[in-house]
């Protein structure tokens, strides 16, 4: 448990000191900043612009926006956030299989699967804080201008949204136990993302697909029930396990 | 304190260790000797559970050592030959995150960290591990794998790519550290052994060719040299077509492996053929002419 804390704390230690959360923070706040911003600002830009549409034969009488244009700028933005995220810690292992760092911390006992759990549960905690930091901006902006009210399942929605970043969180985690690069990391875990993605598009397997999770727009306009994702949420909370359980014999097996 | 018998290991066709057999006696300063390329670093990977060898037995400490998992690794302090740490801690920091991991108690860490680091000269050392130089990286490798008292420490060429200053220091820290621990440590600089083993073991070819206490190898190895200079560099080549043991190093200049007193002959023959010399010199046995024996045998 000790050698597990230890382990965990040199995590945090190098997320701050390679300045990695301070990057990250600040995209995820500038991401949660940005969704009411579009959408407020869209009214504004479409008359700025207006004489010159209308110069072309399009013609706007006045556009409304509300808390579900901010929602559905952040539904957008999310697939952004997570890609950054992946792409700035897809190479948390294999740092240490490339420089070597991992050969000391194991010759003194630390057990394999302390380092997958160690890196797992931080990525959890990061990928968790910022996403919420991102949505509770957005939330508060939109409250202030708008209303949150006329969203549907609103916290349902964001909730899958979460589960999908984390199912990708994961999938990296195991593609780093097995890949010697973060490129491979990265091509297996958006290979996977991107092929779930292609299953979802199938209507008679859509609903295992965890892909689905990412439609938050269809729940909160209410085109689709809660239970619509149940299997989804169901397949993806197996996956997330499914993946962490082999990540571990698969670190067993490496050769560092 | 540690024992090898009979252990293989090939990397697709090619045999790197081809049946070693290693003991490593308790608080000897062990040099493990070899070539580069001769599969040091292979056979510590081994003992390590680093690697996972094709045949035979490894014990440390009387317990076996098993691949990947190996509870082993609590008896064995361990340095790379280019140790890696994580370059945005400093010194201190790098302990303490050892220490936790190998389950110290804080106290014990406090303690124990500072008196290594008083100990590799790092005790001032305030900076990042990042702004290290490769000597001070070896002292904290030191430090690092000294840190819960191990019964074995394993370092990988700790000298092999430092300036005369950072390896004398090395030196000096691994004869200082010989009453706590068992120091087995390979390198390819024989100076270096002579300077502070007490056995040393060479490998060649994927085995241990001669195993033993220094100087009973020293003492036992019979064949010595003499270097002869002769005046005229015609009557060095007349020496060399007499005498078979004798070799030609320079224009005048011979070496004569002496066996079965040779070099009574070989001064009658000087004499009577009053062929000046300049010098007649005996040479110590060398672990340098022990080496390059084994190696070519």
């Amino acid at each position: 448990m000790r050698a597990l804390l230890a382990f965990m704390k040199k995590e945090w230690m190098e997320q701050i000191r390679s300045g990695r959360l301070v990057i990250l923070t600040i995209i995820f706040v500038l991401l949660g900043i940005m969704n009411p911003a579009i959408a407020k600002l869209t009214p504004w830009l479409l008359e700025m612009m207006s004489d010159t549409l209308a110069e072309s034969g399009m013609i706007f009488n006045s556009v409304t926006v509300d808390a579900m244009s901010s929602w559905g700028q952040f539904f957008k933005n999310l697939p952004m956030g997570l890609i950054i995220f992946i792409l700035l810690e897809s190479s948390i292992f294999t740092r240490e299989y490339q420089s070597g760092t991992l050969v000391l911390a194991l010759t003194k006992g630390l057990e394999r699967h302390k380092v997958v759990l160690a890196k797992a549960m931080v990525l959890t905690f990061l990928w968790t804080v910022y996403y919420w930091s991102c949505f509770a901006i957005t939330y508060g902006y939109n409250e202030y201008f708008w209303d949150n009210a006329v969203a549907k399942n609103l916290l349902f929605s964001v909730i899958c949204w979460w589960l999908f970043g984390l199912w990708a969180v994961m999938l990296a985690v195991f593609f780093s136990t097995i890949a010697k690069s973060n490129i491979s990391v990265l091509a297996g875990t958006g290979g996977v993302a991107f092929a779930t993605y292609l299953i979802s598009l199938l209507p008679k397997v859509k609903r295992y697909s965890p892909s689905v999770l990412m439609d938050g727009n269809s729940l909160i306009y209410g085109l689709e029930d809660v239970q619509a994702y149940t299997v989804a949420i169901i397949v993806t909370v197996i996956l997330c396990v499914v993946c962490l359980a082999l990540s571990i014999p698969a670190l067993n097996k490496k050769r560092i | 304190m540690l024992q090898i018998t009979n252990l293989k290991k090939r990397f697709g066709d090619k045999e790197v260790i081809s049946g070693l057999n290693l003991a490593v006696p308790e608080h000897s300063i062990f040099g493990f000797i070899g070539k580069n390329g001769a599969g040091k670093t292979t056979t510590m990977k081994m003992v390590l559970g680093l690697l996972k060898p094709d045949e035979g037995e490894i014990t440390v400490a009387g317990e076996k050592v098993l691949y990947g998992q190996t509870v082993t690794n609590r008896h064995i302090g361990y340095l790379p030959d280019v140790p890696e740490y994580y370059s945005f801690m400093t010194a201190p920091e790098y302990l303490t995150f050892c220490g936790e991991i190998t389950g110290m108690n804080k106290n014990e860490i406090i303690e124990r960290r500072r008196e290594l680091l008083e100990l590799v000269g790092l005790g001032d050392e305030k900076h990042r591990i990042k702004g290290f130089s490769r000597g001070m990286k070896q002292r904290l490798g030191i430090a690092q794998a000294l840190l819960n008292r191990p019964k074995l420490l394993i370092c990988d060429e700790p000298t092999s790519a430092l300036d005369p200053v950072g390896r004398k220091e090395i030196l000096d820290i691994l004869l200082k550290v010989r009453e706590q621990t068992t120091v087995l440590f390979s390198t390819h600089i024989l100076s270096d052994v002579e300077r502070i083993c007490t056995d040393i073991a060479f490998l060649n070819d994927g085995v241990i060719s001669m195993q033993g206490k220094l100087s009973d190898i020293k003492a036992g190895y019979r064949t010595e040299e003499y270097w002869l200079e002769t005046e005229k560099e015609r009557d060095a080549q007349v020496l060399i077509n007499t005498f078979e043991d004798c070799r030609q190093i320079e224009n005048n200049k011979l070496v004569l492996r002496e066996k079965d007193n040779t070099i009574y002959d070989v001064l009658n023959y000087v004499t009577n053929n009053r062929i000046p010399l300049l010098k007649l010199e005996r040479k110590e046995p060398s672990l340098e002419s022990l080496f390059m024996e084994v190696v070519e045998r």
